[in-house]
């Protein structure tokens, strides 16, 4: 085909970056949001807060640095590589990711961070990259559980001791890693059910917003609730699991289904804070009173501890992202030689009405 | 000094198409070292030709002879490899890899341990390359070459691929005149080489220049075929046009009425010295209102840039129009419209119609903001137009709100002449406005014309078609390889003339032409 | 061959399948009410109706942009950016109250059409190319200006969210409004004809003289408010502003609702009522495997089949 007309690319593309970079800057320049005014409510750990171990080293599998191989060294004189997975957008990862920058800070560790945005072949790049640079030894939070052997194979070259924190990798520990530190997302699940079994009492029919499929989290905080409630309370019955995707606006729109759909809903196991709190906007658009339905939610954020206090939630059981302490204490008792267990297995902490006022502070 | 044997001999080929012959019993004969021209005008069956000597379609009767053997070819690559390459207008070879790479695409040289040889093969691609007189960096994709270059690589690729035929359709239509000089030193070197060239051209010159031999096909037969030395270019002109000389008809056959009364008054369309590049070179025309200046030449002439460039459609590099006096500013096409310049453009169906709007909406589409208030179209002023021009131009549709894709070819037409007429223009440009539709509606649109030009229009008239153009025209405009060569006024303004001018042989007529045109 | 079947449809087959591109959607809509009334508990309540209403309208308000843009035979992949977008600016400039923050949006989401509309109406950047990076882009700024969800507490915005006139809230009404205002413009305006002419055939509707690249940028842009406007109602419903999740996946919602309403993506034709009933016919289908507790994936098997039905009755038109 003929074409028809002249373009002008030469002057449209530079008009274009520049509007889009000046839109960027001003945008923030002039910014003034509801909470200017209050004070940053963001993230100092607050005391008592930090992880503690469930599991003491009773029975389980230990390592040592001879089994791993590596040479001693003193974590004061290391440098530390943190591979963070996902975008420091959620409280989680925010929680996280601060936790281990302040112990290193506090411990006066050197640290090298990376974050991977959610992409598996950067996480990889990633920590190549922080072994390039010189990392004695390596925290990561994993994307994946597999595909991680190049990575391995590298540290193992180097000698680098690794330990992998909230999720696994599915390798030898003590010889391709040497320790997990992780909250127990079946327990989780078991204790949610605990609490939402105290407040319905026990009878009535209950939903699950579902986390996103095919996610370990969502199976395992799944199973551990559904195993308490069919052991503990069979009067209890699961009438409606529906995924929220672990987001707000979906948990939100999935209740206003359910309660039209079942009026007689007693309460909601909500799989992560932000559906749970979409529940409780839910429940409000829908004119209902704090505790008409009880909620149960797992994570711990400041926002679900709140709705505790404001009675709308009735537990929140905690994955504490606070890996900070646990993690450098390990990698420590580690390096001077002493036995760490493999698997390090936190006591994660539970709001409810009795104690939500007074611990809000350990909330994220 | 007898003839090589024959290296390929076509006998009785046929192809049709559903309503048309397409390919009609033709014979065509190549020997080793020939250069032959295949000319004809648009829909001769040049293209369908090469086609099915190429693999592209299959014949529905007669053989192909190859190198003594029947041949059948199911895909152009299989032709190919027999050793019958096309070089197309647009060069079909891939853009994205290395002008090395497709050199040798398919038959890259081996290291020994059977990975690509890059050193040896950037290396022989220079050497290769360098004979036809392309120096470039053959690392290089070969997008990032000019046209010319691209055309040579696809050239040399084709020798080296051991071809025994090389099919050139329209080699020059996009090269500089510096690019055509290479091109031609390598024709030569081929034919020297013992390969047979047939090669597709509408300037004469090149044909003359190159070519041996002729195939000339009209309306899918073969009308003419030998030595090109015995015909002179007012021969092949008339030949390919379908005229015989000294045989003009009788008037009377269009529904023109013949001369319009050219009022002498200023022009209301003057256009001077249009560039395009590689399409037109200083082109100048003018028309009165009330007349009908028809642009005469052979396909690929310039004659639809030439529209397209006065209205704005094509870009154009330099040229100055001006209409009822008033210099137009900027190039686009609202501004010509604005200015009053309308084009009927020459492909109706994808250029001029929207298919899938009603009739109602084609006719209002241009001069909807003139139909608006507030950008609140008024359906009553849209009515009244419509309702105006379907009774003027007699458009049958079952209702205004049929759709315009489903009309008959005049009546599409007649829908896009409204839409402009509904503008108020001062100039139409009408590019084949009879092509492909029936004889009646054919016609009422010459009828039109007419009554349009009565009504002070000036009207600018491109059609392929002789006697349209001839009868319907005041004055002739003639235009060969994107310039004028001449124009016919008055008495002058028949079919023989123009052929004379067209093939522009040494005809006293011609100079005499040539100098009118540059004083108007 | 298009054109023959069109003069004399020969066969029933053909008759039946511009049936169902012109009608299937309502008459799918109609089976869906039917089918719940019978079988799902509490359906007949007005209270349902305005879950469902309410849940619908952000899909309306950017599928009726999204319906413009493929009349121009293009798409707009950035809408669910922009409703980040959107989400995030809101959030930083409600401290300036509810109006002035809904300025600062507009402009933001304008930006984002002028550029989609200039890559595609100036550079001739595909319109799949062109708004796919300012997905991404989009998505990423909203994300670089509220790094994460923000709860909300200005009453303006919670009424604009929950409250209403009459008992019908005001997401329903503003959804409504722009589905009229949209329509009539297509049906009434200069632009809106000349939209579709564009859309038909670009080089014709170039040669017709008609202001090409002003009317594609002005569909990008108008594109963009219309998500805009859908990113800021869905931030004053959840009453927090969510640019991680919110408008995740909305231009597939949108384009399927416009798709399955009968406008073919060829361009050319913008049916409005019909992109309307493809977001409800979508809404319906959802709402009822979920009031029956029916796993997740089903909705999605569910969606494709209604896809493909839809794509199915488009080819008995063809495009001319």
């Amino acid at each position: 085909m003929q074409r028809t007309t002249s373009r002008r690319p030469l002057l449209a593309r530079p008009v274009v970056v520049a509007l889009a970079a000046a839109v960027a800057l001003t945008a923030t320049a002039c910014a003034k949001t509801e909470d200017d005014t209050a004070d940053n409510k963001q993230s100092e750990t607050a005391a008592g807060a930090e992880q503690k171990v469930a599991t003491p080293k009773a029975g389980g599998e230990t390592c040592t640095i001879d089994a791993y191989g590596a040479e001693k060294i003193d974590l004061k004189n290391a440098t530390v590589g943190f591979s963070q997975s996902e975008k420091e957008a959620n409280p989680f990862r925010i929680a996280e990711t601060q936790s281990i920058k302040d112990e290193a800070k506090k411990r006066g560790v050197k640290l090298l961070t990376a974050n991977a945005q959610s992409q598996f072949s950067k996480q990889i790049s990633d920590v190549q990259n922080l072994l390039a640079k010189g990392a004695d030894l390596l925290v990561i939070a994993p994307l994946n559980s597999d595909g991680w052997d190049p990575v391995l194979q590298a540290a193992a070259a180097k000698k680098v001791p690794i330990i992998t924190i909230d999720r696994k990798i599915n390798a030898e520990p003590c010889k391709d890693y040497v320790s997990f530190i992780a909250s127990d997302f079946v327990e989780q699940g078991r204790r949610a059910a605990d609490q939402m079994i105290e407040a319905t009492g026990g009878k009535g029919e209950v939903a699950i917003l579902l986390g996103s499929a095919g996610n370990n989290v969502t199976t395992e905080r799944t199973k551990g609730f559904k195993e308490r409630i069919a052991e503990k309370a069979p009067d209890l019955k699961v009438v409606f699991e529906q995924t929220g995707d672990f987001s707000r606006e979906k948990g939100q729109q999935v209740t206003e289904q359910l309660i039209q759909s079942k009026p007689g809903i007693k309460g909601i196991y909500a799989e992560n804070d932000e559906m749970g709190l979409g529940a409780v906007t839910a429940l409000k658009g829908a004119g209902k009173k704090a505790g008409d339905v009880k909620i149960v939610t797992v994570d711990g954020t400041r926002n679900a501890v709140q709705g505790v206090v404001d009675g709308w939630i009735s537990g929140v059981i905690e994955s504490n992202p606070r890996f900070g302490p646990l993690a450098f204490q390990t990698l420590d008792t580690f390096t001077k030689g002493e036995e760490v267990p493999q698997d390090i297995i936190i006591q994660d902490g539970a709001y409810n009405a009795d104690n939500a006022k007074q611990d809000i502070g350990k909330a994220y | 000094m007898a003839p090589p044997a024959e290296v390929l001999a076509v006998r009785g080929l046929s192809k049709t198409f559903p309503g048309v012959r397409a390919l009609d019993d033709v014979d065509l004969t190549l020997h080793p070292g020939e250069v032959h021209a295949l000319i004809g005008e648009n829909g001769a069956g040049k293209s369908t030709l090469i086609k099915l000597l190429t693999g592209v379609y299959r014949p529905d009767a007669g053989d192909i002879t190859f190198q003594g053997r029947k041949v059948s070819f199911a895909t152009p690559l299989e032709a190919q490899k027999a050793g019958i390459s096309t070089i197309y207008q647009e060069v079909n070879l891939i853009p994205l890899l290395s002008v090395a790479r497709n050199l040798f695409l398919g038959r890259e040289p081996r290291n020994r341990f059977g990975m690509l040889d890059v050193t040896r093969m950037n290396r022989e691609a220079e050497e290769v390359l360098g004979t036809y007189g392309v120096r470039v960096d053959v690392r290089q994709p070969l997008r990032t070459l000019g046209v010319g270059a691209q055309q040579m690589v696809a050239l040399a690729r084709a020798v080296a691929t051991d071809a025994r035929i090389v099919v050139m359709d329209e080699p020059t239509s996009s090269l500089e005149p510096r690019e055509v000089e290479t091109l031609f030193s390598v024709i030569r070197r081929l034919r020297d080489a013992g390969i047979a060239v047939v090669y597709v051209s509408h300037r004469l010159d090149e044909l003359y220049a190159m070519c041996s031999t002729v195939t000339v096909l009209r309306d899918g037969r073969r009308v003419h075929h030998g030595p090109l030395a015995d015909l002179d270019r007012l021969a092949l002109v008339s030949t390919m046009l379908g005229r015989d000389l000294g045989d003009v008809r009788e008037e009377g056959a269009t529904k023109f009425s013949g001369d319009h009364q050219a009022a002498d008054t200023r022009p209301v369309l003057q256009a001077e010295g249009l560039t395009v590049p590689h399409k037109l070179h200083d082109v100048s025309l003018s028309i009165r209102p009330g007349e009908v200046v028809g642009l005469g030449g052979l396909l690929g002439s310039g004659r639809t840039e030439t529209a397209k460039a006065v209205s704005g459609a094509l870009a154009r590099s330099s040229g100055r129009i001006t209409v009822a006096g008033v210099p137009l500013r900027g190039g686009s096409t609202p501004a010509a419209i604005r200015a009053g310049i309308s084009l009927l453009p020459e492909d109706r169906k994808s250029e001029g119609i929207v298919p899938g709007l009603s009739v109602r909406e084609n006719i209002a589409l241009a001069a909807l903001p003139r139909l608006s208030r507030f950008g609140l179209v008024s359906e009553a002023r849209v009515d009244s137009i419509v309702d105006t021009f379907v009774e003027r131009l007699r458009i049958k549709a079952s209702s205004p709100h049929q759709k315009v894709g489903e009309l008959s070819g005049g009546n599409q037409q007649k829908v896009l002449l409204a839409r402009w007429l509904a503008m108020n223009p001062k100039v139409l440009l009408l590019d084949e406005p009879t092509r492909g539709i029936d004889v009646g509606a054919k016609a009422e649109v010459q009828k039109l014309v007419d009554e349009l030009a009565a009504d002070g229009l000036g009207v600018l008239l491109i059609s392929s078609d002789l006697e349209e153009l001839i009868e319907g025209s005041d004055r002739v405009v003639v235009l060969k390889d994107g310039a004028v060569v001449g124009e016919l006024t008055g008495d002058d303004v028949t079919e023989d003339k123009l052929m004379r001018t067209i093939a522009g042989g040494g005809d006293p007529a011609h100079d005499a032409a040539k100098e009118a045109a540059t004083d108007g | 061959m298009a054109e023959a079947t069109l003069r004399t449809p020969p066969l029933d087959r053909a008759r039946v399948l511009q049936w169902l591109q012109t009608y299937g959607v309502y008459a799918g809509v109609a089976l869906l009410l039917v089918v719940n009334i019978v079988i799902t508990p509490h359906f007949m309540s007005a209270e349902n109706f305005r879950t469902q209403a309410v849940q619908v309208a952000p899909v309306i308000i950017v599928a009726l942009g999204m319906a413009l843009v493929i009349g121009t035979e293009g798409v707009d992949l950035s809408v669910g950016a922009v409703m980040a977008l959107a989400a995030s600016v809101t959030a930083l400039y409600l401290g300036y109250g509810l109006l002035p923050a809904l300025l600062v949006v507009a402009l933001f989401a304008a930006g984002v059409g002028l550029a989609n509309g200039a890559l595609v109406a100036f550079i001739g950047v595909q319109p799949i190319v062109a708004t796919l990076a300012l997905m991404v882009g989009g998505r990423g700024l909203a994300l670089v200006l509220l790094p994460q969800l923000e709860d909300l507490r200005n009453p303006a915005l919670a009424s604009l969210g929950s409250g209403g006139v009459a008992g019908i809230p005001y997401l329903i009404l503003i959804a409504a409004a722009l589905a009229l205002l949209v329509a009539f413009v297509v049906r009434r305006t200069t632009f809106g004809r000349q939209l579709l002419a564009i859309g038909d055939s670009r080089p014709a509707a170039q040669l017709a003289g008609l202001p090409v690249r002003r009317v594609l940028i002005i569909v990008y842009v108008a594109c963009a408010l219309l998500a805009a406007v859908a990113g800021v109602l869905a931030t004053a419903r959840l009453q927090a502003s969510d640019p991680t999740s919110l408008g995740n996946l909305m231009e597939l919602s949108a384009i399927t609702a416009v798709v399955v309403g009968g406008t073919p993506l060829t361009g050319g034709r913008v049916n409005i009522a019909g992109t309307v009933a493809g977001a409800v016919l979508i809404q319906l289908l959802t709402a009822t495997l979920i009031k029956h507790d029916l796993p997740p994936s089903w909705t999605q098997i569910a969606q494709a089949i209604v896809i493909v039905c839809a794509v199915y009755a488009a080819r008995g038109r063809g495009k001319r």
